[in-house]
C-alpha cells in the first residue's frame, strides 16, 4: 500500500526532528498559555457573574418596565408570586426569589447614615441566593420575614456605633411617595471586604419591608431569577419576557448591571487581543518552519514534478505538513497543558500577595475580587483556541505550498 | 517502419543568465524511435540536458517543435504536461534522486499510486520489477538503508514501473563504481530488450556508449553525428 499525500508529509515532518520539535514547543507552550490565561479569565468572570447575582437580583431580574429608567420603589411587581412561580417552571432556572431593594436613611443614637438595603426572605433563601449571608461575621440574620431585625455592614455598623443588639431607625420613602420609619434591632453585622457593600449595605426580612412600604403580600421590586449556567441568561430572559406581563421588563445579568458586563467585556476583549498576538507568533514559527523545509527541498519537488505530482498536488503535500504540525502541536500542548490546569483547577493561586491583603479591598461594580484565581474553561472557548491554532497553521503554510507548487522542474533538477 | 516516440524538429532553445543569453541549442533535430537504447555524448555544455528537458516535458523550446508519441508538448497546458510525464516517461537521475522518507517499494510504486492503478495490481507489478532489478527482500529498505547502486536500481524500476513510453535517464552510471555501472547497464540493456523500453542517456561514460546502439553526437547546440550499430 503507498502511503498517500497525509502520510507521506507526516513523515516529512520528521526528516529535520530537531527543527520540528522546536516549532512543536512553540505551539504547545504558546496554545498551553493561551488555555490557561482564557480557562482563568471564565473562571473568574463566572465566579464574578455569579457573585453578582447573589448578591444582587439574580442572573435574570424581572422587574417594573418602569423600574430601568425610574428606579422607585413604586414601580413594583404587583404579582410577584405569579412571575415566580413562571419562572420556577423554566429548565434553565435552579431557584426564584423575591426581593425588594434601595436606599434608606439609617440612624442610630446621634447619627445617620444612607445605605442600601436588600430585603429578602430568610425562610426561602441561603447563601445560593444571597452571598452576603456567608460574610455574617458577627451575630446571625434574621430567621423570618416579619422580624425586626436588620444585618449591617461592618463599616457601616462602625460608622452607626451600632453592634449586636442595638436598636437603629431606617427611614424611606413609601410606595405611595410617603416618607415612613421603621425600627429594627441589629442581629448580625457581615464583613464582605469590599468597602462599597460593608459600609453602605444593609439586609432586612422582606414581610417586614413590605408592610414598611405598604406592599402587598404578593408585591415585590424584582424578582430574581437564578440559573445553573449564566451563559443562558439572554435566552431565559427572552422566554420569561414572552411568558409574563408586557408591563414587566425582563433583564439578563449584563444587561442589569452594565458597569459589571462592561468590566468583563474589556477584559475578555484584552484577554483575546494577547492570544491573537500569540497565534501569531505561533504561525510566525510555522511559517519559518515549513518555509526553510520547502527551500531546501526544491530540488526534491523539481523531481516529484518530472514523476508526474501536479502543482496541486505539491501543494496539498505541503498543507498536509502544516496540518501534522497543527494536529501534534496540539497534542503537545494537551500534554504540557494538562498537569499546570489540573493545578489551577483543583487548587488555585493565592493572588492575595500581590493584591494586598485577603482581597485588597478590590471590587467591580459593587463585587468583590477574590483573591484566588481557578482554572475553568468553557469547552467552546478550548475548541475556539484548537480550530484557531489548526487554522493559524493552515495560513501560516500556505505561503510556503504555493511556493512549492511553483517549482519549475527544469530549474529544481539539472539533468546531463 | 519504426514508431517515433520523441521528435525534436528544428529546435532552438535560448536560455538567459543574467546579462548572458546563452544558445543551448540551434535547430537540432532528432528522432527517437521506439525500443531504441540511444546515448546522447557530447562535451559539457553542448546541450545534452537541454535535449532531455525538452523531450521529458520539462522545458519549451525557444522556436521548433517538441513531439512525444506525434503530441506536440507545446500544445499542452502545466497539468497536462505533468500528466504526460507521469504516464508516459520515466525519470533516472544522476544522483538518484529518491524520496527520502518512502521505502524502496514505495518509491517505485510512486507513480502507479499517482495514476490511481488498483492496489493489487500495483503490488503485482512493482514487486516483479523489483524482482526483475534485483531488489527482491529490499523493498521495505529506505534509500538512506541502500548502496548507491541499489538506490540507483530502485530509480530505474521507479522510472519504468508506468510503462512509458520512453526513459530518460541522466548519466545513470555517474555516481557508481565500474562494477555497479555495468550492472546497471546489463539491467537496462536487459530491460530495453525484453520489455522493448526505450532508453535514451545522457552521458559520458565510455561504457554507456560501447552498449548503446544509437549515439548521437551533439556539439553546439546541433547533431554533430549520429551512429548506429
Amino acid at each position: 500500500m503507498h502511503p498517500n499525500l497525509l502520510s507521506m508529509a507526516r513523515r516529512n515532518l520528521w526528516r529535520n526532528r530537531r527543527r520540528t520539535l522546536i516549532t512543536l514547543s512553540s505551539i504547545a507552550f504558546g496554545t498551553m498559555l493561551a488555555v490557561l490565561m482564557t480557562a482563568i479569565g471564565d473562571s473568574n468572570w463566572r465566579r464574578m457573574i455569579d457573585l453578582a447575582a447573589r448578591m444582587g437580583a439574580g442572573h435574570v431580574t424581572v422587574q417594573n418596565a418602569a423600574y430601568q429608567d425610574s428606579p422607585t420603589l413604586g414601580n413594583s411587581v404587583v404579582r410577584a408570586g405569579e412571575v415566580a412561580a413562571r419562572a420556577r417552571r423554566d429548565e434553565d432556572v435552579t431557584a426564584v426569589v423575591q426581593r425588594i431593594s434601595g436606599a434608606f436613611m439609617v440612624s442610630s443614637a446621634g447619627r445617620s447614615y444612607g445605605a442600601g438595603f436588600v430585603a429578602y426572605a430568610p425562610e426561602e433563601e441561603d447563601v445560593s441566593t444571597l452571598s452576603i449571608l456567608e460574610a455574617v461575621a458577627e451575630g446571625e440574620a434574621p430567621s423570618h420575614s416579619h422580624e425586626r431585625g436588620i444585618v449591617l455592614g461592618a463599616g457601616l455598623a462602625e460608622n452607626l456605633h451600632a453592634g449586636l443588639g442595638r436598636k437603629v431607625v431606617f427611614s424611606l420613602t413609601d410606595k405611595h411617595g410617603e416618607i415612613v420609619q421603621e425600627a429594627a434591632r441589629v442581629t448580625g453585622i457581615v464583613r464582605t471586604g469590599a468597602p462599597s457593600v460593608d459600609g453602605a449595605l444593609a439586609l432586612v426580612p422582606i414581610g417586614r419591608m413590605r408592610d414598611v412600604l405598604r406592599y402587598d403580600r404578593d408585591e415585590s421590586l424584582q424578582v430574581a431569577v437564578f440559573l445553573e449556567d449564566q451563559r443562558h441568561a439572554a435566552r431565559v430572559a427572552e422566554r420569561l419576557g414572552g411568558a409574563i406581563d408586557g408591563e414587566l421588563g425582563v433583564l439578563a445579568w449584563n444587561e442589569a448591571q452594565p458597569e459589571l458586563a462592561g468590566f468583563i467585556a474589556m477584559k475578555v476583549a484584552g484577554a483575546r487581543f494577547m492570544e491573537v498576538v500569540m497565534l501569531i507568533l505561533i504561525a510566525a514559527g510555522i511559517f519559518n518552519t515549513l518555509f526553510v523545509s520547502v527551500m531546501e527541498r526544491l530540488r526534491e519537488f523539481g523531481v516529484l514534478l518530472a514523476v508526474g505530482f501536479s502543482p496541486g498536488r505539491l501543494f496539498a503535500l505541503v498543507m498536509g505538513e502544516s496540518l501534522w504540525i497543527g494536529l501534534f502541536g496540539l497534542l503537545a500542548a494537551a500534554a504540557v497543558t494538562a498537569m499546570p490546569y489540573w493545578y489551577l483547577a483543583t487548587r488555585g493561586v493565592d493572588m492575595s500577595g500581590m493584591m494586598g491583603g485577603d482581597t485588597g479591598g478590590m471590587e467591580v461594580a459593587g463585587v468583590a475580587i477574590t483573591p484566588m484565581l481557578y482554572a475553568a474553561i468553557e469547552p467552546s472557548n478550548l475548541m475556539a483556541i484548537a480550530v484557531a491554532v489548526l487554522v493559524a497553521t493552515l495560513l501560516a503554510g500556505l505561503y510556503p505550498a504555493w511556493r512549492a507548487g511553483r517549482v519549475e522542474p527544469v530549474d529544481a533538477i539539472r539533468i546531463g | 517502419m519504426a514508431e517515433p516516440i520523441v521528435e525534436l524538429d528544428a529546435v532552438y532553445k535560448t536560455y538567459r543568465q543574467g546579462n548572458l543569453e546563452v544558445r543551448a541549442l540551434r535547430g537540432l533535430d532528432l528522432i527517437v524511435e521506439r525500443g531504441e537504447f540511444t546515448a546522447l555524448c557530447g562535451p559539457s555544455g553542448s546541450g545534452k540536458t537541454t535535449v532531455l528537458n525538452l523531450a521529458g516535458a520539462l522545458d519549451a523550446p525557444t522556436r521548433g517543435r517538441v513531439l512525444l508519441e506525434g503530441v506536440d508538448l507545446a500544445s499542452l497546458d502545466r497539468r497536462a504536461r505533468a500528466r504526460r510525464r507521469r504516464d508516459r516517461i520515466g525519470f533516472v537521475f544522476q544522483s538518484y534522486n529518491l524520496l527520502p522518507v518512502l521505502t524502496a517499494y514505495e518509491n517505485a510504486e510512486l507513480v502507479l499510486s499517482l495514476q490511481n492503478v488498483p492496489d493489487a495490481e500495483r503490488r503485482e507489478r512493482v514487486m516483479g520489477l523489483l524482482g526483475e532489478v534485483g531488489l527482491a527482500g529490499l523493498e521495505d529498505r529506505r534509500p538512506a538503508e541502500l548502496s548507491g547502486g541499489q538506490q540507483q536500481r530502485v530509480a530505474i524500476a521507479r522510472a519504468l514501473a508506468p510503462d512509458p513510453a520512453v526513459v530518460l535517464a541522466d548519466e545513470p552510471t555517474a555516481n557508481v563504481d565500474s562494477e555497479t555501472a555495468d550492472q546497471l547497464l546489463d539491467l537496462m540493456e536487459q530491460l530495453n530488450r525484453e520489455r522493448a523500453a526505450t532508453f535514451v542517456f545522457s552521458t559520458h561514460d565510455s561504457r554507456v556508449m560501447e552498449r548503446a546502439r544509437r549515439i548521437v553526437h551533439v556539439v553546439d547546440g546541433r547533431v554533430a553525428k549520429d551512429e548506429r550499430r
